[in-house]
């Protein structure tokens, strides 16, 4: 195959941002080329250099052995596919195809001849009359596409073009683009975002990010061999876990060793390993080479994706009381009041001002006839000295008072030295009522508990993800429960045509041919 | 949102008042003479057949549409090409532009012609400098050329904003089709960008067209005593009192204008359905 | 990049075109003299002036307040209305579309008349109210095309999203949708601000009672453009670039917030606002003396309705002070806009009208009679004016100024035995083909062309008529150029040699340019007066009596005489200026007692074809 399209360390910016970061990429004839990327990857800004549109800071465009980076777009033998078509509001259907060939003066029998054998390529005879906004989307489409191939160019720039359409028609339009291609026979240059369209079509996917390309390669080479992370979780999705090459063919992730077909790597290097999706099998617990639970099943159609986690994350325990609370009322004053126990840092002791304990106990006092809250004259409680529970009396100006306990702790608090995490929450009091009037309760347990986790080389904020507690809502009564808050753990993605139930122990199995070992991804 | 349908009533009122009876009234007064008080209603055709049955009225008539069709082609001559220019600028200067054209339009317009005056006569700055280089003098003032030049000068801004705004809603990416299916720059412009900014050209001809036809101070500060409808029309209102006869000069320019817009628009889409 | 360089030089030279008479005003604002064509020093007599000028500072205030109220009030009801329509049915959507396309598509003048006739016919007194609605009218529909294709593109359901969570639809109105249409509104806004505030077509037909705006101002300054417009428009200038200016580095900056911006624009409307009350405030108690007008005359406001130009230039302040009270002086262009404005309903307290137009007033009882021991001043009158056949009496009105049609001429080009022998027909003499100004007034034209003739020029016979309109269709040839008060400024930069002028123009020009000298034809010609009337439907005949009194008060009637040049009907008055400031201008003292002079007399029917005849003696 020869040659067609050569770009040779392609640069270009905009204000001063570089889009393209030295782009050099052969396209041969009659190929269908995918540039996949997500917006913003420099793709179309790619192939608006190759239709001229734009130009290139650096580097050359070379077609058909010729550098074609001065000539303008109308001299250059190629045709573009716009993004919303751009068909002539101005003109019919008729007109539009054959505009091309209107330009360059053919008589009129021939374009006639020409642009009916384009309309019954694209499947549209008998529209030649018809207005452009009298046309749907996929047909204007099929118009825009006959419009350019009736040109006859050696090469079809398509820019995202099936973008407007809807999912059916889009499916519909792939499989006509890749008919289309084959019957002309010229090199398409496509460019999309959707990975999906890309696996579907094309000859060659050119994987592109911030600028680069990052593989190029056929569809099956992209999807079972992607060279990183990035391409992996691009195209299609997949389990990606960190890991350690300890040799040729023996891999290591989760304390634990796998044979794989992967080698050539150094000894113990740190690598990413991806497993696909419908790659793993579920089978009953002990019988694959992993154990785990089932968090979570969903219905895809054809299959099911399921969601097993293999290793807990790092996670922390407190213990919630729950107690009955009445308010206090004072007939004298004719005033209620009222306040919860709370725990504090014994760390925070030094920062702690009045406001503080106030909101901490949610300490209220409040009219009993007007409803109308009344402020806190007084709050007393003793010098606080190290891990110790310390009563606090809240007074207001007519005399009503509560005392309740504040009890000092250190925080418990969780270093997951082999994760590098973090975890810490504390223990809380709350009543039925609050516990009952919860909306979201595990939202509302965090908020309780404080619950927080963070990496510890970097202090960044991990999420809490899971809140685990062994109490049913309707069966609660005042007493001590154990709450327990946790980060993600080793969670799996299975695409199965079988089901399962959440919670289920079940094993996962999957053979040395389905890990597949990739380099870490250099920043 | 049926709520809020009922804003609509107090407005229908409105302009069935104050923009639809006043139209009622001028057709009223066209087909009755004798005094103006309208309720002694008597229908005749008098009037209408005084003014088709004397030349020097037609020919008042004809001066007038001639004269607006001259400043409105001038318009859309100078127009086009300034709001094309503006419109291929970068933003900023684009922007810049187009304030400088609003800019004279908050300034009176009377103001700005009887400007005119003094930069036109014989004794005029032009003619000064004319006269420092040893020419002219070029006699300009009261001329059909003064008129014209102040027509074009007052209503040329509605002519280029109208453009303008029907270049720069035009996508982009359309020239690049046109381009990219082989069309050279004078090809795009006469195949697509030209027949796509019609529209704004049409409601520019109809801003300037419409007040050019009906203007009456333009040709009385620059023209020296020049007669066209507007004039006409005014005087049979102001001077002479004859609301009867002014009213059927007034039917008889609007319908013409309607017909003639009417006829503007058709062509325009019957030309975008070819 | 040719292309580019000349699409710079088009547009720079597009912009010369755009800003050479922006700059000629500004430059002339600050002329010395009078002339709009030659500038003879620098001065700022221009804006002190203007400062001056009642009648400009209330020309700006009408002006501003309409442009704000009109803005205001259409924006909301624009808006409104709009939101209403693209909720109503198609049938009443399309009714009020087009509707809304009446004023926009419609020629402006057709507009103009149609709401003068509804005010006319619905007896609404023309005045501010008029020309608000009026404004209002017309500036709706502009608003509407602003803000509904901002509406069209809105969610449909963002009103009812609003409501679903409980808002009524009046907050949702406020807080949701017209948020979301504020572009649309503020350009809106913009467009009705510039239309009124620019508008003059319409306000020249729908005002009235001495309300004006600026360029109701500007048309009827018919005698002698004044420069002070001049002065006005350069501050209009110097305004808007500056808040331009303003607007622009605010967008710049960019770290206002929204809040801010509103707050701004709050206060701009705010202060425009208070600024219109205070004027209001302090046009109305400029004088503030002790002086109770109301205790003496009933009244404490005048109406006078006068021809441009034709008073002293502080006639109507010491007026004013003298009496504490308020005048609304108004211009006229002609006797039959006079007449016309009369019959259209408007009430004036003083007109002051020619010879046979008080000869129809009186025959029509439009007048009232003048109490004479009221006019104490009555005596100082000249025997030559008072006494005259259409009031022998002088029952019903008091000359003002009085004087004769003429010919101006360059004494250096045009032969006087030309004159001497041709009279009025000099004006068809090829030697002066493309020299001449006519004075645009048909009974004028059409009496030099009887005189000449050697008809009289009151003659009902329609043959000598027609004789005469032929007569004056053979001027043509010789290319005149037909102005009304352009002839003062043309003959004093003396761009023609001859004109047709009156009088006390000609005194006027004479003073400006030497070279200038007036004559008075054989033939005869038409000596006419004016005079001050009262109308019969003045609410305030007493003051307008103090009013006519004070004009024939020696200094009062020497200033007005001396500042416009016509001749004064107070024989002292007359005598002074012969004998000193319009020494050797015979046109000051214009012929008297030669049997071919005629006064014109009031016939309805010859008015009315003349007045025809004449628009087709200047159409083409």
């Amino acid at each position: 195959m020869n040659k067609i399209i050569q770009f040779k360390n392609i640069v270009k910016s905009f204000d001063d941002q570089v889009i393209l970061k030295g782009i050099t990429l052969d396209i041969y004839e009659n190929e269908f080329v995918t540039l996949l990327g997500p917006s913003g990857c420099g793709k179309t800004t790619l192939l608006r250099i190759l239709g001229g549109f734009l130009e290139a800071d650096s580097g050359e465009v070379i077609f058909d052995n010729e550098n074609i980076a001065d000539l303008p777009p109308y001299k250059r033998e190629l045709n573009t596919v716009f993004q919303k078509y751009a068909l002539f509001p101005h003109m019919n259907v008729f007109d539009n195809i054959a505009f091309g060939l209107k330009i360059k003066k053919m008589s009129d029998d021939v374009i006639r001849q020409k642009v009916t054998r384009m309309l019954k390529l694209v499947n549209l005879e008998g529209y030649e009359d018809r207005k452009i906004d009298q046309l749907s989307g996929g047909q204007q489409q099929r118009i825009a596409i006959a419009r350019a191939l009736v040109n006859e160019p050696k090469v079809l720039l398509l820019d995202e073009p099936l973008g407007a359409l809807d999912l059916k028609l889009r499916k519909e339009m792939q499989l006509e683009l890749k008919k289309i291609q084959q019957e002309v026979g010229i090199t398409f240059i496509y460019v999309t975002h959707d990975q999906e369209e890309a696996l579907t079509m094309s000859d060659k996917i050119v994987v592109m990010r911030e600028g680069e390309i990052e593989q190029v390669g056929t569809p099956v080479d992209i999807y079972n061999e992607p060279v990183n992370e990035y391409v992996a979780n691009f195209i299609g999705e997949s389990n990606v876990i960190d890991g350690v090459m300890k040799e040729d063919y023996l891999v290591s992730f989760d304390d634990k060793d796998y044979t794989c077909v992967d080698h050539g790597f150094k000894e113990n290097e740190e690598v990413d390993i991806v497993i696909r999706p419908e790659d793993i099998e579920i089978v009953g617990r002990g019988r694959g080479v992993l154990n785990g639970k089932v968090k979570s099943m969903l219905f895809k159609g054809v299959h099911n994706e399921i969601i097993v986690e293999t290793a807990r994350g790092s996670h922390v325990e407190v213990t919630m009381t729950i107690y009955n609370k009445e308010p206090i009322f004072n007939e004298d004053a004719g005033e209620y009041i009222s306040a919860n126990n709370f725990y504090v840092d014994v760390q925070d002791f030094d920062e702690l001002t009045d406001d503080d304990i106030i909101a901490r106990a949610d300490a209220q006092a409040w009219d009993a006839e007007t409803e109308e809250y009344v402020g806190f004259s007084n709050v007393t409680y003793e010098e606080l000295v190290g891990e110790d529970t310390y009563p606090v009396t809240f007074s207001t100006s007519k005399g009503t008072s509560i005392t309740i306990q504040m009890i000092g702790v250190k925080q418990r608090y969780i270093q997951d030295e082999k994760k590098r995490i973090g975890i810490a929450a504390f223990d809380f009091f709350k009543t039925l009522d609050e516990i009952e009037e919860s909306q979201a309760l595990d939202t509302d347990l965090k908020t309780w508990a404080d619950a927080v986790s963070w990496d510890l080389d970097t202090d960044e904020a991990i999420e809490v993800r899971n809140v685990d507690y062994d109490f049913e809502i309707e069966d609660l009564k005042p007493g001590k429960y154990k709450v327990s808050f946790s980060t993600v753990g080793r969670e799996f993605k299975i695409h199965t045509t079988k089901s399962s139930e959440v919670d289920k122990n079940v094993g996962l199995s999957f053979g040395p041919e389905d890990i597949h070992v990739m380099e870490k991804m250099g920043f | 949102m049926n709520n809020y349908r009922r804003l609509i009533q107090p407005y229908v009122l409105w302009i069935s008042i104050f923009l639809v009876l006043p139209m009622i009234l001028i057709v009223l007064y066209a087909f009755t003479t004798g005094g103006n008080d309208v309720l002694t209603f008597h229908f005749t055709l008098d009037n209408f057949a005084r003014f088709f049955n004397d030349n020097v009225f037609i020919g008042v008539l004809i001066d007038s549409f001639r004269i607006a069709l001259i400043t409105t082609i001038l318009c859309i001559i100078i127009g086009y090409p300034a709001a094309y220019f503006i419109s291929k600028m970068q933003v900023k200067s684009n922007a810049f532009f187009i304030l400088l054209i609003t800019l004279p339009m908050w300034i009176n317009m009377l103001v700005r012609t009887y400007a005119w005056v003094g930069i036109l006569s014989d004794n005029g700055v032009i003619n000064n400098i004319l006269s420092f280089f040893g020419l002219g003098p070029l006699h300009m003032i009261h001329t059909e050329f003064a008129i014209v030049l102040g027509m074009v000068y007052n209503f040329l801004p509605f002519m280029i904003l109208q453009i303008h705004a029907s270049l720069s809603k035009m996508d982009p990416s359309l020239v690049e089709a046109s381009s990219d299916l082989g069309a050279s720059k004078f090809e795009t412009f006469k195949r697509i960008i030209f027949p796509l900014s019609l529209p704004g050209v049409i409601s520019g001809i109809t801003l300037v067209f419409l007040p050019a036809t009906s203007s009456f101070f333009i040709q009385r500060l620059l023209g020296g005593g020049t007669i066209l409808v507007g004039n006409l029309i005014e005087n049979y209102f102001v001077t002479t009192g004859d609301w009867n006869f002014g009213s059927a000069i007034s039917l008889i320019m609007a319908v013409i204008i309607m017909l003639s817009m009417y006829f503007t628009n058709k062509l325009d889409k019957e030309r975008g359905e070819d | 990049m040719k292309e580019k360089y000349g699409s710079k030089v088009f547009l720079g030279l597009l912009m010369v075109f755009f800003y050479l008479p922006i700059l000629y005003m500004i430059v002339f604002s600050f002329n010395g003299s009078k002339s709009l064509s030659k500038f003879t020093g620098f001065s700022l007599r221009w804006y002190e002036q203007m400062f001056a000028n009642k009648s400009m500072i209330e020309a700006i205030y009408y002006t501003v307040v309409i442009a704000i109220l009109a803005t205001i009030i259409s924006t909301v009801v624009g808006t409104l209305a709009s939101i209403g329509l693209s909720k109503s049915k198609k049938v009443l959507k399309t009714y009020v579309e087009q509707i809304n396309n009446l004023p926009i598509m419609n020629p402006e003048i057709v507009t103009a008349i149609g709401l003068m006739l509804f005010f006319t016919t619905m007896k609404i007194e023309k005045g501010f109210i008029t020309l608000l609605l009026a404004h209002i009218a017309f500036c709706i529909p502009y608003v509407m095309l602003s803000v509904s294709p901002r509406l069209r593109r809105l969610d449909p359901n963002l009103a009812n999203a609003a409501m679903d969570l409980g808002a009524t639809p009046s907050y949702a109105l406020r807080k949701v949708i017209i948020p979301q249409l504020m572009p649309g509104i503020v350009a809106g806004a913009l467009i009705a601000f510039t239309m009124s505030f620019d508008d003059f077509i319409i306000s020249y037909f729908v005002s009235g009672n001495g309300i004006k705006n600026i360029s109701i101002l500007v048309y009827t300054m018919s005698k002698r453009i004044n420069p002070s417009i001049n002065a006005l428009s350069t501050i209009i200038v110097v305004i808007i670039t500056i808040v331009l200016i303003v607007v622009n580095l605010m967008s710049m900056k960019k770290t206002k917030t929204n809040k801010t911006g509103q707050r701004i624009g709050l206060a701009v409307v705010a202060a425009c606002v208070g600024l219109t009350i205070f004027g209001l405030q302090k046009l109305r108690s400029n004088t503030g003396g002790d002086f109770d007008p109301i205790e003496t005359y009933g009244c404490d406001t005048l109406n006078v309705f006068n021809a441009g130009e034709y008073i002293g230039e502080d006639t109507i302040a010491k007026f004013e002070k003298k009496y504490n009270v308020h005048v609304n002086y108004s211009l006229f262009a002609s006797n039959e806009e006079m007449y016309t404005k009369l019959l259209s309903g408007e009430s004036y307290d003083v007109l002051v009208p020619s010879d046979y137009m008080i000869e129809q007033l009186m025959q029509e009882d439009r007048l009232q009679k003048i109490n004479l021991d009221h006019i104490k001043n009555y005596d100082a009158l000249s025997p030559m004016v008072t006494g005259l056949d259409y009031d022998p009496k002088n029952e019903y009105s008091i000359p003002y100024f009085w004087g004769s049609v003429g010919i101006m001429y360059n004494k250096n080009k045009v032969s006087q035995e030309d004159l001497e022998t041709e009279g009025f027909g000099i004006l068809q003499n090829p030697k002066y083909k493309g020299r001449i100004f006519v004075y645009d007034s048909e009974r004028d034209s059409f009496m030099m062309a009887l005189k000449h003739l050697g008809y009289s020029m009151n003659t009902s016979n329609l043959d000598e008529i027609n004789e005469a309109y032929e007569w004056l269709r053979d001027i043509r040839a010789n290319d005149p150029v037909f102005v009304t008060d352009e002839v003062i400024d043309g003959m004093i930069n003396g761009e023609k040699d001859i004109a047709v002028v009156y009088s006390g123009d000609a005194t006027y020009i004479q003073m400006e340019n030497p070279d200038m000298a007036y004559y008075e034809p054989l033939e005869g010609t038409n000596i006419w007066s004016d005079a001050m009337v009262i109308p019969k439907n003045s609410a305030c005949p007493l003051l307008a009596e103090a009013y006519i009194d004070f004009n024939l008060d020696e200094t009062i009637a020497y200033e007005n005489s001396e500042y416009v040049g016509y001749t004064s009907s107070v024989q002292s008055v007359m005598d002074d200026l012969i004998a000193g400031e319009f020494k050797d201008l015979p046109s000051y003292l214009p012929r008297s007692g030669y049997d071919k002079d005629e006064i014109f007399k009031y016939n309805p029917k010859i008015r009315k074809v003349i007045s025809e005849l004449w628009v087709k003696v200047k159409a083409k």
